[in-house]
């Protein structure tokens, strides 16, 4: 990041757009999948991070992720964007915990049969494996920059916080 | 004949997966008798020729969204007496109040099941 840069997280189950050539979108992906989304001509981009709860196949499921698709394209195309000219990139899916079923990889699926699905190509993805990624999306120019983070494990919910201090329990005199 | 297999519906999403979510959810239903549409002012030339008993329409949608249909379904003859339920993501108070001002019949929340899409369907046209 260069000074003057804007981070914005995209944590799971949200989705952001810009047309900003100074945003930077980031997020941490375990078994969940992001995509990242550009119109390059129009300079705006957006990015998403979603899990199917469950196992791929199950229409229940496939719903989340499809919703979470639609609000992307959707939010893109009403600030000018056109979706003959998007370009995706996909990123996430890893396979974080070996005695669990590979929901990492139905995520993958799914975002590429969605993308086939609305004649959106894949320009580059990295996907699967055992590893925790931290994706950096530029969404003015589709730019990413990945960092594998070694053993690390998808944080699901934001750590608990510390507990308060425990006021009065201090007597002064 | 039972109403299942009489009733025509319009299915309307501009996403093929969307799209292919709710006719699933029909198909699961038993309903064999559904178009589909992927653009709101597609969909309304084709009611105007095609009538159907049931509008079931997305919200989220360029140039036409599901009530900008919603209100071109009402103010035109051929198709103003069609039942319309709107598939939405996030209902606002706006958007219920838009939509109730021109006649929604139903509203359903997505992600939906099929049961819920039975349950909503049949609160508008009957039981199935």
């Amino acid at each position: 990041m260069t000074p003057g840069e804007k981070l914005v997280n995209v944590v799971q189950g949200e989705y952001h757009i810009s047309s900003e050539p100074d945003c930077v979108m980031s997020t941490v992906l375990g078994s969940c999948a992001a995509v990242c989304l550009t119109d390059p001509s129009q300079g705006i981009g957006g990015m998403n991070h979603f899990l199917l709860p469950h196992r791929a196949g199950r229409a229940e499921d496939v719903r989340y992720g499809a919703y979470s698709m639609e609000l992307l394209i959707n939010g893109m195309l009403k600030r000018g964007a056109r979706k003959n000219r998007m370009v995706a990139k996909l990123f996430g899916g890893a396979k974080m915990l070996s005695h669990l079923r590979d929901i990492g990889d139905s995520n993958v699926a799914f975002a590429r049969e969605f993308l086939q699905n609305e004649g959106i190509p894949i320009a580059s993805e990295s996907t699967g494996g055992n590893a925790a990624r931290r994706i950096r999306f530029w969404p003015a120019d589709g730019r990413v920059k990945q960092f594998v983070v070694p053993g690390a494990v998808e944080r699901v919910a934001p750590p608990a916080p510390p507990p308060a201090p425990s006021v009065g329990e201090i007597t002064l005199f | 004949m039972s109403l299942k297999d009489s009733l025509r519906i319009m299915v309307v999403d501009d996403m093929a997966t969307s799209r292919g979510l709710i006719t699933q959810a029909l198909d699961e239903i038993g309903i064999k008798n559904y178009l589909t549409e992927n653009d709101g002012q597609q969909a309304l030339a084709r009611l105007s020729a095609n009538p159907v008993h049931l509008v079931l329409s997305d919200y989220n949608m360029p140039n036409m969204d599901g009530l900008g249909l919603l209100q071109a379904v009402r103010q035109n003859k051929a198709t103003q007496r069609m039942g319309f339920i709107l598939v939405t993501g996030k209902p606002t108070p706006d958007m219920v109040a838009t939509a109730k001002k021109w006649g929604l019949n139903n509203m359903i929340k997505k992600p939906f099941t099929s049961i819920a899409m039975k349950q909503c369907i049949e609160s508008v046209v009957g039981k199935l």
